[in-house]
């Protein structure tokens, strides 16, 4: 019987009206693993619940000195092992199956989420919530969707044997019949202080588990500066409260183990009592009454799982609803609806109408904005279809072309006009990978990482990873690229832009981070690499702007100056102060006051 | 079926990991701490398995007496029998497992602070050459998977070896020969689980770090959701994510066959027993060479066996998981403490490098023969392209690393044998790694000075020009920062970490681009203002904004890991040198 293939090529549009909904939904798109799970469940707990018939068999054969009774006792058993263990083994293959399914599943809808959401995901949620979706609550979700199948099995053996036994001896049967799920509510009181109890020792567990990262995240620092003693005993606090909590759940934990001990064994001494007055009295056998004594024991098993049911659904339902919650996020604008096309996006000038900003087609144009906040600002207004932010309305659109680029559907804008923001995060991956993105084919990599004058780069790269024998290109970058400096990381982001080669490229102090030598080297070749191609640059270093065609400065929202960079730092006072930055009074006394404005 | 092929090894870790003999060392001295707990909950898990062997004996001796024909008195002491047996065996299953709880966290507790206590004592140079995020693992990943094999895996072994043993106990009691027969599966249980558990805890490790690996993806895509959208990657991200899910998947089926191959083989053991003891026992019984009550106990306690078993077989693998993550922690132990020297005291505040090399890697050195003179509050900035070894050198003088070849000395000491304490008293670097704890800002800043009051940390926090945000925060200083709080700027971050800096007030600071988040402007006000409190400390600053170069005593020109031009920012742009010429096309003097 082989298993569905997996991943699913597409994982489908879920129903997220409810988290219940959404578990349902769940558990329709693997009927077929449903169906199977249930029938494997069916044989393996039948065989179970028969195999005492066959001891009781053997015992009243050996009672009776029946050499061939016990043979057939013990062929029947046999029988039933085979039948049992085949279903056992199958059910947990198909089983697991199913929470897989499930799981990734899941993971797949996340993921399709959060590219979907894109710039949009920041505002509306925070990073830890989506992960946390994909890592904690996909167990949890995939766990129920699983028993869904057992559950259903557990029941209809239940139902079987307490039809079996109503048959043979009625009391019994209803002795069965009700006992089963009277024990399985008895677990639920208990149940939800302890839920309780479990969440609040888990949320202490998360904040030290935080505190201790925090603090060895920052042990550069405490052992730079001092202060270990202060955070550990913090820390230690915090440990101390979540043992406290831990066993106060436990508590609970062992109240529950000792009734799962007490009140299913008061069930089996209450069935065998009744039975052995019966065997007493001679209506039934010996036999009989040692198969009634383990058929009684058996059903612990499906209580179990009706008791892991009830745990699996309360905690399935919160998860569900966290999934749901991620699921149902939208971006805000979706571009989906094509109002505009853009033709030629590298022919057209690009006009912001809130600053009154003007970059010409094919030039390299330079804004400088004395508050770096505004200017990224702009910079994200000029690539279009900013995720609205709360109760702003949104101003009039930038224009590529003429054409208001909200009207054209995201991705074409997002090909038309690339906005490279203060902090590009680095993908992890080989650098091969990191600038395999969309592009124009026009700029090779090389090219581009020369221009970004990341050779030093590339060294300290091929250093931190042994594993690709020299060949930088093989090099890994972890996460945000931690290893490497905040210059470096600035470096090797820019090249990636420059790869992408956009018809219009804004950058946003892309060499903040850069020493003035290496800036200066970027600059020129910046205005090489992208000679003839529209770029806006949003900068403060006088590096760049000499470089640039038109330098632009944005005051108080407007434009306020436009002019070469040498005419604007002769002309312009407000100018020379934002870029030579000499409107501070020296403080330090020992020099002279250089030209105060 | 072959486990999947593995095509990408993760960052090898530079801290230890612990020996086999260090970790059984260690379980040695938790075992001798926790003695008492230990022996208790063994002790009352006893107790409570022996009233579980009740029930079976009691039905045992139903059913002879029955047989025999003298039942009748005796189904109401057996019940009465039963019925105490029962509620000793609830009381101490609730005892023990709240005993083991008890003493499970305390275990926990404890290992989660040593792990602390000695992180937090690790030198420098080994925190910044390994980074922190070997570390971090350690603490929260492996910490937590520890937790989960000490409060489940634990408990559930130890429970299950003590029924094992008195379960088979009661079974030789019961009947030597019975008990022969319950084992005839054992050697091919032993067989195959051999080869399972010679497969299963490599292939399990790579299963959750598979599992983790597609979160990590997703992680990356949340995060990077603006770089994302503007290099059009998303679809490339959802092909990568379900690729990570392929490959989890990989190691999910390879695991599942594993188990598939292995089970049945279990079950069959578990079958053969029950066969045995049945057929066997029954033949014996009419031989008559036991009684039909010892058979029905026999094949009860032969059943009864299954469970504990089987609790072995499924917890084993977690705690190999576990004691991989007590590994990594003991581990840390294993650092060795930087070779120091009591006795080393600075004798003045001058800070010398004499003929300095140094390499991260044998045969690379990145600075060579630096020789650099610091005289007491005097203030140098070290200048130069990326990479040519700037903050390496400024990690030397800050005694972080100790030279390759050469000196570095303050005061005639060498920086390189003094205790981290001490040195921390003299020097301290701030560098673009700003951390900003979880905790209020009063906390964020007095890790610097533990006794420092409020306007105190008012006066630090204005010397750096933050006491304006500072007061805009929802409670001021009292106000939580850090993840999971009010969220600072990268700016707002460096600002704090200079505060600190003010409030440590060691005589040399060694600024690593202490300021570079900030806008040029405002990083420009800081440095002056900074200034005014830190005169007469000496200051080394590494800028890659020329300002601060032009505003220091000396400039050293760093190139190739050698300094190239050395003199006050006059002499230099007076040689005409390429200092000069960078200055030129930043002022625009051309």
């Amino acid at each position: 019987m082989p298993l569905e293939p997996l991943p699913m090529p597409d994982p489908g549009t879920p129903d997220i009206s409810t988290p219940t909904a959404f578990l349902r939904w769940l558990r329709r798109s693997q009927r077929r693993g449903q169906l199977l799970a249930t029938w494997w469940g069916v044989l393996e707990l039948g065989g179970m619940a028969a195999l005492p018939t066959a001891l009781g068999l053997g015992i009243q054969a050996v009672v009776e000195h029946d050499r061939a009774g016990l043979w057939r006792a013990g062929a029947l058993a046999l029988v039933l092992s085979v039948l049992q263990t085949t279903g056992c083994v199958l059910l947990h293959r198909q089983a697991v199956w199913n929470w897989i399914t499930a799981a990734s599943q899941l993971r797949q809808l996340v993921a399709r989420q959060a590219s979907h959401l894109g710039a949009g995901l920041s505002r509306s949620i925070a990073t830890g919530e989506i992960v946390a979706v994909s890592s904690g609550d996909v167990e949890k979700i995939g766990w129920y969707v699983e028993l869904v199948a057992r559950v259903r099995a557990a029941v209809l053996v239940w139902l079987g044997v307490s039809l079996v036994v109503l048959v043979q001896q009625p009391l019994l049967g209803a002795a069965v019949l009700l006992g089963v799920p009277v024990l399985a509510v008895a677990v639920w009181p208990l149940l939800g202080p302890f839920e309780r109890r479990y969440d609040e020792q888990r949320a202490l567990g998360g904040k030290a588990t935080e505190l201790a990262a925090d603090t060895v995240a920052g042990l550069r620092v405490l052992r730079g500066i001092g202060g270990e003693e202060l955070f550990l005993q913090r820390y230690r606090a915090a440990s101390q409260r979540v043992r406290a909590a831990a066993v106060r759940a436990s508590r609970i934990w062992a109240l529950m183990q000792a009734q799962q001990v007490l009140l299913p064994g008061l069930f089996v001494v209450g069935v065998t009592w009744y039975g052995a007055h019966l065997a007493v009295t001679g209506r039934i056998g010996i036999g009989q009454l040692v198969a009634v004594y383990g058929a009684t024991a058996f059903l612990a098993a499906p209580l179990r799982i009706l008791g892991e049911a009830a745990h699996a659904y309360s905690v399935a339902r919160v998860s569900a609803g966290r999934a749901t919650r991620v699921l149902a996020l939208t971006r805000g604008t979706d571009g989906t609806g094509a109002a505009a096309a853009l033709t030629r996006p590298g022919h057209g000038d690009l006009y912001d109408p809130a600053t009154g900003l003007t970059a010409r087609a094919g030039r390299l144009t330079a804004v400088v904005c004395g508050d770096p906040d505004l200017a990224g600002e702009l910079a994200a207004r000029l690539g279009g279809h900013l995720p609205p932010a709360d109760g702003e309305p949104a101003g009039p659109g930038v224009r590529l072309g003429g054409t208001v680029l909200d009207e054209v559907p995201l991705a074409d804008a997002r090909a038309a006009v690339l906005v490279h923001d203060k902090e590009p995060v680095l993908l992890s991956g080989t650098l091969a990978e990191l600038l395999d993105v969309p592009r124009s084919g026009r700029v090779t990599a090389a090219e581009a990482l020369a221009a970004a004058q990341a050779g030093d780069v590339l060294g300290a790269l091929v250093d931190g990873s042994p594993e690709c024998a020299g060949d930088a290109m093989a090099a890994r970058i972890t996460e945000r690229g931690r290893s490497l400096s905040g210059g470096q990381r600035q470096r090797l982001a820019l090249a990636r832009s420059l790869v992408a080669d956009p018809p219009v490229l804004v950058l946003d102090e892309p060499t903040s981070a850069v020493d003035a030598h290496t800036e200066s080297r970027i600059a020129a070749a910046l205005a090489g690499l992208r000679a003839g191609h529209t770029t806006v640059v949003l900068a403060t270093s006088p590096l760049l702007l000499d470089r640039a065609e038109t330098v632009v400065l944005v005051r108080d929202g407007r434009v306020a100056a436009t002019g070469r960079h040498r005419e604007l730092l002769a002309a312009d006072p407000h100018y020379r102060a934002v870029v030579t930055r000499e409107d501070e009074t020296p403080v330090t006394g020992d020099r002279p006051v250089k030209e105060p404005v | 079926m072959k486990p999947p092929v593995v095509e990408e090894s993760g960052p090898a870790t530079m801290l230890p990991v612990g020996s086999p003999a260090a970790v059984r060392a260690y379980v040695r001295l938790m075992a001798r701490r926790h003695r008492s707990g230990l022996a208790g909950v063994v002790l009352l898990h006893t107790v409570a398995t022996l009233a579980g062997l009740v029930g079976p004996w009691v039905l045992g001796s139903l059913v002879e007496s029955l047989s025999t024909g003298t039942a009748e008195g005796e189904v109401l002491a057996a019940v009465g029998w039963y019925l105490a047996a029962l509620v000793v065996q609830s009381a101490f299953t609730g005892l023990s497992r709240l005993r083991g709880g008890v003493l499970g966290e305390e275990v926990l507790a404890d290992l989660r602070e040593d792990f602390l206590v000695r992180s937090v004592a690790l030198p420098p140079g080994v925190l910044e050459r390994a980074g922190t995020g070997d570390l971090v693992s350690r603490g929260t990943t492996d910490v937590d998977r520890l937790a989960k094999s000490v409060r489940e895996a634990v408990p559930e072994l130890a429970v299950a070896v003590v029924s094992l043993v008195l379960v088979a106990g009661a079974l030789v009691l019961t009947s030597p020969l019975l008990a022969v027969s319950a084992l005839i599966g054992l050697p091919l249980l032993l067989a195959s689980s051999r080869w399972y558990f010679r497969r299963a805890p490599q292939s399990y490790r790579s299963e959750s770090a598979g599992y983790a690996a597609v979160n990590t993806v997703l992680a990356e895509t949340v995060d990077a959701g603006r770089t994302v959208e503007a290099l059009r990657l998303g679809e490339e991200r959802v092909t990568l994510t379900d690729r990570k899910i392929r490959e989890w998947l990989a190691w999910e089926r390879y695991t599942l066959w594993l188990r598939v191959t292995w089970f049945p083989t279990v079950e069959a053991t578990y079958a053969l027993a029950m066969l045995g003891t049945l057929v066997l026992g029954g033949l014996y019984a009419l031989n008559g060479w036991i009684g039909v009550g010892q058979l029905t106990a026999g094949v009860l306690y032969a059943q009864a066996l299954t469970h504990p078993v089987d609790m072995i077989l499924r917890w084993y693998d977690e705690l190999q998981v576990g004691q991989a993550s007590l590994a990594r922690l003991v581990g840390v132990r294993e650092v060795p403490d930087p070779d120091t020297d009591e006795g080393a005291h600075p004798d003045g505040l001058r800070v010398t490098a004499r003929e300095v090399g140094f390499g991260y890697r044998e045969g690379a050195d990145v600075l060579h023969g630096i020789s650099l003179d610091v005289a007491p509050g005097s203030r140098v900035a070290l200048v130069g392209p990326s990479g040519a070894g700037k903050s390496t050198l400024g990690r030397l003088l800050a005694g972080i690393y100790a030279p390759g070849r050469g000196t570095v000395t303050l005061g005639g000491a060498q920086l390189s044998r003094m205790p981290a304490e001490r040195v921390r008293t003299q020097v301290a670097l701030v560098n673009q790694e700003h951390h900003v704890f979880v905790g209020t800002l009063r906390d964020n800043l007095r890790l610097a000075r533990p006794e420092a009051d409020d306007t105190e940390l008012r006066a630090a926090l204005a010397a750096v020009d933050a006491v304006e945000w500072a007061d805009a925060l929802p409670a001021g200083l009292d106000t939580e920062v850090g993840s999971g709080g009010t969220a600072l700027t990268p700016a707002q971050a460096q600002q704090l970490a200079l505060a600190r800096l003010v409030l440590a007030d060691p005589h040399t600071l060694v600024l690593d681009e202490a300021t570079s988040l900030l806008d040029p402007r405002a990083a420009r006000h800081l440095e002056r203002s900074l200034a005014r409190v830190l005169d007469g400390r000496t200051v080394i600053a590494i800028a890659h904004r020329l300002h601060t170069a032009h505003d220091a005593d000396v400039i050293a020109v760093v190139e190739q890991g050698r300094i190239s031009e050395y003199g006050s920012h006059p002499e230099l742009v007076a040689a005409e040198g390429p200092y000069a010429a960078l200055w030129r096309s930043w002022r625009d003097e051309r």
